[in-house]
């Protein structure tokens, strides 16, 4: 599809030139390090121990703050991506050049998509050689759950795009992106609380089952990649069509 | 080469187009004028497939323009109206990005960069970080993005908006050059503008095209004046009023002036300047009077402006009522 590569280099390009997003990117690598040493994940059932009282070598603390580290990274890093097109006006030109909106959106989503792997795969490798220096690490889990990790970043980048998509304001698209995705995320908290259809509902939404039950143990199946596909697909089709509903306005 | 049909917008309730068409042929350079709010930048955005128009069509080099697919907006290069660019980017990164959008092979993309900053008076500027340039060095980055494809057809909304006089004098320079090979639809504010650079004018007034044609043939539709200045020997000056004023194609006569010398300056209005002139020529000297000048006084494209967007407002006003 023309015009992927060249919208994909440029965000790219333009996220690794913007200090902003390298200053933000490297405080919550420093915060996610400090709770999987210090804090662990004392949240839910599944609470954790930080990695020094632990005195475990795994990386499940780690994981385990992995969807709270995109509810967070993700909207940053795509709120700009039509809302500012949108505020500076480049949209206008973007839409006449002669490329499908398809190829738009998925050429942001890769940019943005690859930079949120690659600074995830940057915060977890260091901390996991880390980890087996000290101790016996299932290398497994460590891959598998970066694959995972890998697949949730495109479920927060999808949804984060679509939310840019809707807001005229960088901020209000952060602020909407982050809110949905600890939603999302601390839908498997109230499982507990919420009457039956709707606990299997919010466990079925939470990428608790399908992240931290599933990818960061190094095991797979087909309801988690539909779980991703859905996701993925579905905030694609819906940040292709606001911007081209924007077109009738 | 252009070619709109029966364009209709509404925003909420507004009309802002109004069943406007227009064709523009290949090599001509036309420009777009109205007031605030007339559907300008409106008609150019859904020409250059950036807005659906609620219904209509727009025909662009042969190929019917639908933002749904991109081939059809090939022939097109876009100025919008606030020249948007990404400040961060570099001239020559920017204008690469737009060659990759448009599908240029990397040798094409070099060539175009030549021409293109040639062209704009950008040679020596690649490497700058577009939001360090001046207005008129990223108006020119915008004129460079629009050409860098080669487009047979360029759609211009007020590209010299807001600049120098240095400035907007070689940007007219630049259009007029580029108006002999490619078609130009440029939309203004400044009539001045259009006078010297466009062939053709179409007014816009509420959602509406309220006059399309040459600076001079508009001109002429409206009512024109032949002034001249006589010599009677001793025939009064109202005689020569009303000797002219029954001239075939003469209507009303003004007396402009007299000088200390005898001579005065008469302005008659015409419906037919030529051959009004060549009867007015013909009845001075079959009087043997002194014919000092003749002249014809054309309205000026304000004026035409003025009228026509006038004419439109009334007749909005009095459907609204």
């Amino acid at each position: 599809m023309r015009g992927v590569t060249a919208i994909f280099h440029r965000e790219f390009g333009g996220a690794l030139s913007s200090p902003v997003a390298w200053v933000v990117t490297v405080l919550l690598i420093l915060v996610l390090h400090a709770a999987f040493f210090f804090l662990g994940f004392p949240v839910g059932d599944r609470a954790l121990p930080a990695f020094w009282t632990g005195s475990t070598a795994s990386l499940d603390a780690l994981f385990a703050w992995l969807p709270v580290f995109f509810a967070v990274l993700a909207p940053a890093l795509t709120m700009g991506a039509w809302a500012e097109e949108r505020r500076a006006g480049t949209d206008e030109l973007l839409l006449t050049l002669p490329v499908h909106t398809r190829a738009l959106v998925f050429g942001k989503f890769l940019a943005a998509w690859l930079l949120l792997g690659t600074i995830t795969t940057i915060s977890v490798l260091p901390v996991a050689w880390m980890v087996a220096s000290i101790g016996p690490l299932d290398w497994g889990t460590v891959w598998g759950g970066l694959l995972g990790a890998w697949l949730l970043a495109a479920v927060c980048t999808a949804i984060g795009l679509a939310t840019s998509a809707l807001a005229r304001e960088e901020l209000v698209a952060f602020l909407v992106a982050a809110v949905l995705l600890i939603g999302l995320w601390s839908a498997g908290l109230f499982v507990r609380v919420l009457p039956g259809p709707l606990a299997e509902f919010a466990w079925y939404a939470s990428p608790a089952l399908h992240f931290l039950e599933s990818g960061a143990r190094g095991v797979f199946d087909l309801r988690d990649l539909a779980y991703y596909g859905l996701f993925v697909g579905g905030g694609l089709l819906f940040n292709v069509s606001v911007v081209e509903g924007r077109r009738y306005s | 080469m252009i070619r709109a049909h029966e364009l209709r917008k509404t925003y909420a309730e507004v009309h802002a187009l109004d069943g406007v068409s227009f064709d523009v042929p290949g090599g001509e350079v036309v420009g777009l004028l109205g007031p605030n709010g007339a559907g300008k930048s409106t008609t150019m955005k859904i020409l250059t497939g950036f807005l659906y128009a609620d219904s209509g069509e727009v025909t662009i080099d042969g190929q019917v323009v639908d933002p749904e697919r991109p081939d059809s907006k090939r022939a097109i290069g876009y100025l919008p109206e606030t020249t948007p660019l990404y400040p961060r980017m570099r001239v020559a990164e920017y204008l690469g990005f737009i060659g990759r959008m448009h599908g240029m092979t990397r040798g094409a993309r070099r060539d175009a960069l030549e021409r293109v900053t040639t062209d704009c008076g950008l040679v020596g500027w690649e490497a700058r970080r577009i939001g360090t340039l001046s207005k008129g060095y990223r108006q020119r980055v915008g004129l460079a993005q629009a050409l860098f494809s080669d487009p047979k057809v360029l759609v211009l909304d007020e590209p010299t908006s807001g600049l120098d006089p240095a400035e907007i004098t070689r940007i007219r320079a630049l259009i007029q050059r580029l108006g002999e090979t490619k078609t130009i639809l440029l939309s203004t504010h400044a009539l001045a503008e259009v006078q010297e650079t466009c062939s053709r004018v179409i007014i816009l007034a509420a959602g509406r095209v309220v006059a399309d044609g040459s600076t001079l043939d508009l001109a002429e539709a409206e009512s024109v004046e032949v002034h001249v200045t006589l010599g009677t020997e001793g025939a009064s000056r109202d005689v020569a009023v009303s000797v002219l004023g029954a001239v075939e194609g003469v209507g009303a006569v003004r007396v402009l002036g007299t000088d200390g010398a005898g001579r005065f300056a008469l302005a008659l209005s015409v419906t037919e300047r030529f051959g009004a002139s060549k009867r007015i020529a013909e009845v001075v000297r079959a009087e043997g009077w002194e014919l000092f000048e003749l002249r014809h006084d054309l309205p000026s494209l304000e004026r035409v402006f003025l009228r026509r967007t006038e004419a439109r407002a009334e007749a909005t006003d009095e459907v609204r009522a």
